[in-house]
């Protein structure tokens, strides 16, 4: 019998975990949804019950229910048992789909009480469900006819301890999968903030430096310079998975390039060729100029001689790359790489959780020059 | 007091100076773009203090400070940066004062008030902090003279100093080769208990007359005993570096 039991188990796992994952899954997407236009309706869709109206999900409590309705006639240890497993599963299949029943009517209230109280109310609606159906059962007779034939009280108050017993572990199973789905849920919006790009505090300082020079000697250029200086910290402050067309973040990196060239004058050459670019895609913000901040912080600017910035946009069938090509700095310099590793996961993390794994950052040394590109899918436009 | 300002970029040079001008007791002799540049100028004009950037391109502003001492007579320093290189705490840690750009004035009269020579103790502590110098220096006869790692083709030991010769110059150090050997050692390999040579500057390995190895080196006609035992070393490494 333990044999029975324990292929039953696994039986019951592989058939029902799916199930509840499938069930699951397009509604962690809506979520993720709502909470991005939101984050403060973060907690209003956790009731720890999935819906109980899904038919994917009814069709997962039959299975479970004649998974039950096999464990209580093989438990019961009679000589013929498939003579009592129509009888027992008919009876389990009412108490179960009537209590699937009972949730949906009921989800509606459940949603407006707090998870605690969720979790007791859903489960008195399962002990309530299973004494009514089997009051029912009863009354329609032919149960007392078995042999041993249980009496009136007996039998309501057996299906009410294998209920109670049944929807504790179910709820109970239901309640930790839903807490796990909202840590999982909670881990990743923390990491999308940790991962918000950021500009590098060494350039604030410098541009601050350049702007204090030109108030004495140029106060126009001054003016512009701060007038760009906020436009892009303003960008560095924006929500993290928030999404702006490639023009935006093209003028952004556009700006970038105009604060470092007061920095650094003649050093600091640009070139773009970029009309092939879909300018109204959609893409996380910030993910070009980090790109071009290294290629001025390890390259341009490690240079006596500065040098030239290429940046080349192509959209090659269902894929679009941004590819940022800049002079290396000589060896010895290298201590300053790390950095530039760390920037580039920070985005390639990012596009990836934007576009998942079409999306992402390759890099290549050819000769003296460093390239870096960043590739994502086409679609989506607006 | 005559200062230098160093700074690679044309607008902080600008604003420092026009500060340093407003100063009573202060006159800005010079400016310089990069570290190399520095310590030209530094002989050239004798200032008694220099302003010097410390992220510069070329040699940076920790390196042209460790040059300086070599002077006889070298002036004081005050480093200046934007933002927490992270030798500041080191500076900290060696009392070596520093500058946060954009610079306050009372914040730039103070530095000037206790500017002093930095110690080659001060600047030992900060080796690591600087990383790997991208030139190595000499004086000669009150001039330093500077030889760019890059173009060093052999550095060979000899008593007290240490020859460092690059196809156009050949100047005598006081490092020791061992220090060198840790500092450069991915750029030079061993082929003897006293000489490293650049190991891209090695053309051949041949034996002479008697039998030893000798390697022939570009640039320069001299060519090089390799020691027996490290023999097979200098061998592997021509083999995988062809």
């Amino acid at each position: 019998m333990p044999v029975y039991l324990k292929v039953l188990i696994t039986l019951a796992d592989i058939i029902v975990l799916p199930v509840f994952g499938r069930v699951t899954g397009p509604r962690i997407a809506v979520m993720t949804r709502t909470s991005r236009q939101n984050p403060s309706e973060l907690s209003q869709d956790s009731l720890f019950l999935p819906s109980f109206c899904d038919i994917r999900l009814v069709f997962a409590v039959v299975v479970i229910a004649e998974l039950l309705a096999f464990v209580l006639v093989l438990a019961n240890g009679r000589a013929d048992p498939w003579n009592d497993l129509g009888l027992v599963s008919l009876f389990m299949q009412w108490i179960a789909l009537s209590s699937a029943a009972a949730l949906c009517l009921a989800r509606p209230l459940l949603l407006k009480i707090s998870n605690t109280a969720a979790v007791l109310a859903s489960y008195l609606l399962l002990l309530l469900v299973t004494v009514l159906v089997s009051e029912l059962a009863w009354s329609m007779g032919g149960l007392e006819q078995g042999s041993g034939a249980p009496g009136h009280i007996e039998f309501l108050f057996r299906n009410t301890a294998i209920s109670a017993i049944v929807s504790g572990l179910v709820l109970r199973y239901l309640f930790v999968q839903h807490q796990w789905r909202q840590q999982i849920q909670a881990e990743s919006q923390a990491r999308v903030q940790a991962l918000q790009a950021r500009i590098r505090p060494h350039f604030l300082f410098n541009s601050m430096n350049s702007i204090a020079a030109l108030t004495g000697s140029d106060p126009q250029r001054a003016e512009l310079a701060v007038q760009d200086l906020s436009d892009l910290f303003r960008v560095t402050l924006r929500n993290a998975s928030e999404r702006i067309p490639l023009d935006e973040e093209i003028e952004v990196a556009k700006r970038y390039l105009r604060m470092e060239g007061l920095r650094l004058g003649e050093r600091l050459q640009v070139q773009w060729d970029i009309e092939r670019l879909p300018r109204k895609r959609l893409v996380p913000s910030l993910i070009l100029q980090p790109l071009l901040e290294n290629a001025v912080y390890h390259g341009i600017e490690a240079l006596p001689q500065g040098g030239r910035i290429v940046i080349h946009g192509a959209a090659e069938g269902r894929r679009v790359s941004i590819t940022v090509r800049n002079p290396r700095a000589p060896q010895g310099l290298a201590s300053h790489r790390r950095g530039n590793h760390i920037a580039l996961e920070n985005i390639r993390l990012r596009l990836q959780l934007a576009f998942g794994n079409q999306a992402g950052v390759a890099l290549r040394e050819v000769d003296d020059e460093f390239e870096t590109t960043l590739y994502f899918p086409r679609e989506k436009a607006i | 007091m005559k200062c230098l300002v160093v700074d690679d970029e044309s607008l902080a040079r600008e604003r420092l100076s026009r500060m340093l001008d407003q100063l009573e007791d202060c006159e800005v002799c010079g400016e310089a773009t990069d570290g190399r540049q520095a310590l030209a100028r530094v002989q050239a004009l004798a200032p008694e203090l220099v302003l010097l950037d410390i992220r510069m391109p070329g040699m940076d502003g920790l390196e042209a400070a460790r040059h300086l001492l070599k002077l006889d007579n070298p002036p004081a320093v005050v480093f200046t940066t934007a933002y927490g290189d992270h030798a500041l705490e080191a500076f900290e840690a060696q009392a070596i004062d520093y500058l946060l750009k954009p610079i306050h004035p009372e914040r730039l009269q103070q530095a000037l008030d206790k500017a002093r020579r930095l110690n080659h103790a001060q600047l030992e502590n900060l080796a690591h902090e600087s990383g790997v110098r991208s030139h190595l220096c000499a004086r000669n006869r009150g001039n330093l003279e500077l030889v760019p790692v890059e173009e060093i083709v052999y550095l060979q030991a000899d008593q007290k100093y240490v020859t460092v010769r690059s196809a156009s110059q050949k100047i005598l150090v006081e490092d020791a080769l061992k220090a060198l050997e840790q500092e450069f050692g991915d750029r030079f390999i061993r082929i003897h208990r006293n000489a490293l040579v650049a190991v891209r500057s090695i053309r051949a390995l041949e034996k002479d007359s008697q039998g030893r190895g000798r390697v022939v080196l570009e640039g320069v006609e001299e060519r090089l005993e390799v020691s027996r035992r490290l023999l097979p070393d200098v061998r592997r490494h021509i083999r995988n570096s062809t």
